[in-house]
């Protein structure tokens, strides 16, 4: 053993390049160099076809004088905090109702589930239908039975429109809220639900006192997860409202899109991105500290 | 079950999850019955008439045949790869000793992290520059690239659990360090790398945004979609029927390997928790 072990060590290396090489090759493409690049870019002035121009922070300084990207932030924080103070607090909410019957709720969580498995473009038409300005959308026509005759363009009105994209993206991200906290609930121990129980103490109160407390670290998980989909949400936005209204429901992930794809503003776009991606990593730092520590 | 469940409960969560399906439900109601019946809602009863007449005309009006082929090449080539390369890399990772290894994982495993607008801009520049717009390997070089971030930290973290004693058994009978992977840890890994082919295909299949900016002649599903959603087309029963095809697939899959999906995106968003 003592004798075979540093044979072992030698060949260690480049048996380890050779397993490890297709991943890297493929890493840098699809992520380093992009990341790279699109930090350069974001410092030059790109039209279409034309050589690339340096123009320093200018960007960045056309971007905050720009009303479109303003709006841009102020849709971004509504639609990220909306989307996951909604559905974490529902997949919450329903996963601590159901753990008083795990079995007997099990299709109905599948029910909510199953939401969150339909393609992002796929919910999108489904709440186009829903919100039909006519007297087919589900909503007109409940508003109806209170008032006949009533019916309004749901996606045709900035306030609404965007309040339509938060209603839509939280319906998809409840299950996984609902997961992990269930998750969570369920590994409490059974002793102490059935100590409170003995005690009278009724299940609103387990919810209060003893569900909600103990279940955190899987809400906390829930929270990150859901802030991050919302920030870099793309799919959604794009079928529902197109960013309409007039440019008033793009949020930073979309007018990035807007400006480079179809603007062929390709440097103005990457200086949206690298805002993007400040944004993102902010969110992320607690998960990339707990991610480089864990990394062994 | 915590003493006696409160009925009450329950009937909460029936309440909520049939609201929760109401949308599902409208567009399988409105393609599977004519059009007139649901021009005032999908949810009248006046006349209720059962017709296939939109699953068959939808055909031949979009392109569906054709975009189901292309995502399932799309998806199908983009797993495999993943599901190939995820498992080398994150056991030359957790047992083989080389220079720049920890720095490397940290880069890779926190590479999950990034948006995928971050790709767009440079890749489409170099995908113009190369002639490769158009080709399936603009999106499936990304798709795959962008997997690794979240892939290798769950088959590593599936590793950390794996017993020693089997690799030195493997040592001490002669097997160098790739034999050890083939023969011992590879057999033993089958779960996670599932768990990571489901997510991927999964990802893949339901990708909108790198499709529709790097293909033109031949888009999967969602890109289809996308071009019918916002039309103001009258023909919702047509619509209907195209999201039902492009949402189908994942749908079963997902519903299906609901536990290997749960063990997944947690690994790939959250911590071990």
């Amino acid at each position: 053993m003592a004798l075979a072990a540093p044979r072992w060590r030698l060949r260690d290396a480049p048996a380890a390049w050779l397993l490890i090489i297709p991943v890297l090759a493929l890493f840098s493409v699809a992520v380093v160099y992009p990341l790279i690049e699109t930090i350069r870019l974001s410092f030059f002035d790109i039209k279409g076809l034309s050589a690339p121009k340096y123009v320093g922070f200018g960007n960045y300084l056309t971007l905050f004088a720009d009303p479109t990207f303003r709006n841009t932030i102020s849709t971004t924080l509504i639609f990220t905090l909306g989307t996951t103070a909604i559905s974490v607090s529902i997949g919450w909410t329903l996963a601590m109702l159901c753990a008083f019957a795990p079995r007997r709720t099990l299709p109905f969580r599948m029910m909510v589930f199953s939401a969150f498995g339909i393609s992002e473009t796929v919910s999108g038409y489904m709440w186009i239908s829903m919100l039909r300005p006519d007297q087919a959308g589900l909503l007109n026509n409940l508003i109806g039975i209170f008032s006949p005759g009533f019916s309004y363009a749901w996606l045709g009105d900035a306030d609404t429109a965007l309040w339509a994209l938060v209603v839509a993206a939280s319906w998809s991200a409840v299950g996984l809220p609902l997961l992990l906290c269930f998750a969570s609930v369920q590994a409490i121990s059974k002793s102490v639900l059935e100590a409170a129980y003995m005690d009278g103490a009724k299940p609103l109160s387990i919810m209060r006192f003893i569900m909600m407390p103990l279940s955190l670290p899987g809400v906390r998980v829930a929270i990150f997860i859901n802030l991050l989909n919302a920030l870099r949400a793309f799919d959604i936005i794009f079928i529902l409202t197109g960013g309409g209204p007039v440019r008033a429901t793009e949020t930073v992930g979309y007018f990035m899109y807007r400006e480079s794809m179809t603007q062929f503003k390709l440097g103005y776009g990457a200086a949206a991105t690298v805002i993007l991606l400040i944004a993102v990593l902010i969110v992320s730092i607690p998960a990339i500290i707990q991610r480089t520590a864990g990394a062994k | 079950m915590i003493g006696r469940a409160p009925r009450w409960t329950i009937v909460v969560m029936a309440v909520v999850s049939l609201i929760w399906i109401v949308p599902i439900i409208g567009i399988v109601v409105t393609s599977i019955r004519p059009l007139s019946e649901t021009s005032l809602g999908w949810w009248r009863l006046d006349q209720v008439t059962f017709t296939l007449d939109a699953w068959q005309r939808v055909w031949s009006e979009y392109p569906l045949a054709n975009a189901f082929w292309t995502t399932a090449q799309l998806a199908g080539i983009s797993t495999l790869l993943t599901m190939l390369l995820t498992p080398a890399a994150a056991y030359a990772f957790h047992f083989l000793h080389f220079v720049g290894r920890r720095v490397l994982l940290i880069v890779i495993i926190n590479a999950f992290v990034l948006p995928q607008q971050v790709v767009i801009i440079p890749l489409f520049r170099l995908w113009r520059d190369l002639g490769m717009i158009d080709n399936f390997a603009s999106v499936i070089i990304p798709y795959v690239g962008l997997s690794f971030a979240w892939s290798i930290f769950l088959v590593k973290n599936f590793l950390e659990d794996f017993p020693k004693d089997l690799i030195e058994a493997a040592k001490i009978d002669g097997c160098g360090p790739i034999a050890t992977f083939q023969h011992v840890v590879l057999p033993n890994t089958l779960s996670p790398i599932f768990a990571v082919g489901i997510l991927q295909f999964l990802w893949t299949w339901n990708a909108l945004l790198l499709p529709m900016l790097y293909l033109r002649s031949d888009v999967p599903l969602p890109v289809v979609l996308a071009r019918v959603a916002g039309t103001y087309d009258l023909n919702w029963d047509l619509r209907s029927v195209a999201a039902i095809i492009t949402t189908s697939v994942p749908l079963v899959i997902f519903l299906i390997f609901q536990r290997q999906f749960a063990a997944g995106s947690r690994a790939t968003t959250g911590g071990k928790e």
